[in-house]
């Protein structure tokens, strides 16, 4: 027994070795090395868009401009035919986003209920290829598949369906939202399908022995619990499709602007405050819509699955 | 009978999947028949990229930003992945970090331009870099993220109980275990940076990348069989890369189970 605590006593010391310096020293080497590139990002993050906003007050002089507290270009912004487009990207963008909840929620809900657990991972990186292929090329894709001697249009008429070309495939809202549809959606399913996935099975199970049929239990249970996803996805595909560029441009015909568009005119003419302005206010809506995602929702069972 | 149902209802689900499918992949093709369509031969569409400067001073820069931004932010995922972690504030940095995939390219590329202007940074090779890597930061955070959390953090105590200090722990017991997850956020950034448009092109200034060429380009004078030739090669190099990413991530699921 004495040797036994002899041989204790050597190995008490060692743990406490250097006191309270020993083990604040090798501690502050690594808070360095993760502050610093901690605050990297967020300035190279925060900075930029505190500066828009800033610039976004400024007045245009020339080519250049100088700082000032005006209004002038949210007057621009507001007063004119941008307003107009605004209204439109408004419209365009919540009708893309419930079209893409519509296609996205049942891919992403058989993924989590009905696909082979062996096989969810494989299906669920088919379905996010796509949006790793840069969407502009994609876009310029569709062109040719729905242009007046595009492929549909060649397999209608080989197939007698009609009798001429169908000119509203392309350069129309159509295209517009197929492209829009097909340029966010991919990147949707995913965080559908890891708030479906998290839901613990016991709460559908018991609404199912207390005696809710399927539907019912899907209404009150699942869905709900599945909104973090749902709403998380709708902010992503929203605020893409509001501040939209290259998919208008392609597909919608000559004249056919979305935010992005006027945007981007606005850098062309180099009335720097005017893009501020209104890149400000697009970031403005995201900003608020992730408010209420944080505002309304645990974030916690959303991201079980990553942070575990 | 119910065999027979959820048969049926098997039937239906994949139905649906490919149908969704085809809508997704159809676009990929129209490029790569796109750019053998040249009139003098199906070859030669590629052939002109090499002889043409331009595009070749496009395909370099596209090249050496591609490596930068692969090397960069997988650097900075793991160190705001290693914070979210030690410091306890997964709220705060997670929403730090996920914000640019939440801004649209051109506000984010806006931001960034009027940053660069007004710190008086000229735009370059390298403001082209630190808009990119902005982008592809949150999705290599999640890849890092994922591959700690399979890491048992039970090993850094014993590594610190037998008296190794915390750097020692992280680099010779939980780095080689998440490494896999480095080269992931790496190929994924590599992926994103090839496939990136117009926050690069917003302060692109003189130089050019593949991408912000094509944009040009469609914009200017619309596209070509090399343009077209260049699409299908940048398409290919992505779905290489994904297969890649694909073959790596088994490895990993497999050595963790």
């Amino acid at each position: 027994m004495a040797e036994v605590q002899g041989g204790m006593k050597p190995s008490l010391p060692t743990s406490g070795n250097g006191g309270i310096l020993g083990s604040l020293f090798p501690v502050l080497p690594r808070t360095v090395l993760l502050i610093v590139p901690v605050l990297f990002v967020a300035v190279l993050i925060i900075g930029p868009l505190s500066i828009m906003a800033a610039v976004s007050f400024w007045t245009k002089t020339g080519f250049t401009m100088k700082p000032d507290f005006s209004l002038e270009a949210y007057r621009t912004f507001l007063g004119g035919v941008r307003l107009s487009i605004f209204f439109r990207s408004l419209v365009v963008a919540t009708f893309a986003t419930l079209i893409m909840i519509v296609i996205a929620y049942p891919v992403a809900f058989l993924i989590a209920r009905r696909v082979r657990a062996d096989l969810v991972r494989s299906v669920l990186f088919l379905f996010s290829v796509p949006f790793l292929v840069n969407y502009i090329l994609r876009t310029f894709a569709w062109t040719d598949i729905l242009g007046r001697s595009g492929w549909v249009n060649e397999v209608l008429l080989w197939l007698g369906v009609v009798d001429a070309p169908l000119d509203w495939l392309l350069y129309s809202q159509f295209a517009v939202y197929l492209g829009l549809v097909t340029a966010y959606m991919p990147f949707m399913i995913f965080p559908i399908w890891l708030s479906l996935a998290g839901i613990d099975r016991r709460y559908e199970e018991a609404s199912w022995m207390l005696g809710e049929g399927p539907l019912r239990s899907f209404w009150h249970i699942t869905l709900p619990l599945s909104l973090p996803g749902v709403f998380a996805a709708a902010i992503f595909g929203f605020v893409g499709a509001f501040g939209e560029f290259a998919v208008s441009t392609v597909l919608g015909g000559t004249g056919y602007q979305l935010l992005g568009n006027s945007i981007t005119s606005a850098l062309d003419v180099i009335n720097y405050p005017l893009a501020a302005a209104m890149s400000t206010f697009t970031v403005g809506v995201m900003a608020v819509l992730l408010t209420l995602w944080f505002r309304a929702f645990d974030l916690r069972i959303f991201l079980a699955k990553i942070l575990d | 009978m119910s065999k027979q149902r959820s048969s049926m209802e098997h039937l239906l689900m994949w139905s649906f999947f490919l149908l969704v499918l085809v809508f997704l992949y159809a676009p990929l093709v129209p490029p790569i028949i796109g750019s053998f369509s040249s009139a003098d031969g199906a070859t030669s569409a590629y052939t002109e990229i090499l002889r043409d400067p331009v595009l070749m001073n496009g395909v370099m820069n596209t090249l050496l930003i591609g490596i930068l931004v692969a090397v960069a932010t997988p650097l900075l995922a793991l160190a705001l992945a290693q914070a979210l972690r030690a410091w306890q504030r997964p709220k705060l940095i997670l929403t730090l970090v996920m914000l640019p995939l939440f801004v649209p390219g051109v506000s984010m590329g806006v931001a960034t331009a009027l940053f660069f202007r007004v710190t008086g940074m000229e735009a370059s090779i390298l403001s082209m870099v630190l808009v990119q890597v902005l982008w592809c930061l949150p999705f290599a955070t999640l890849v890092i993220l994922t591959a700690m959390s399979g890491f048992d953090q039970v090993y850094l105590e014993a590594a610190h109980m037998l008296g190794s200090n915390p750097m020692q722990a992280f680099f010779e017991i939980e780095l080689p275990q998440i490494v896999q997850g480095l080269f992931g956020a790496a190929i994924f950034s590599l992926i994103l940076s090839f496939n990136e448009t117009i926050r690069t092109s917003i302060v692109q200034g003189g130089e050019n990348t593949v991408q912000t060429y094509l944009w040009s380009q469609y914009q200017q004078i619309g596209l070509s069989p090399p343009l077209y030739a260049l699409m299908t090669i940048l398409i290919l190099l992505t779905l290489g890369l994904i297969i890649l990413l694909a073959v790596l991530d088994r490895r990993t699921a497999r050595r963790a189970s």
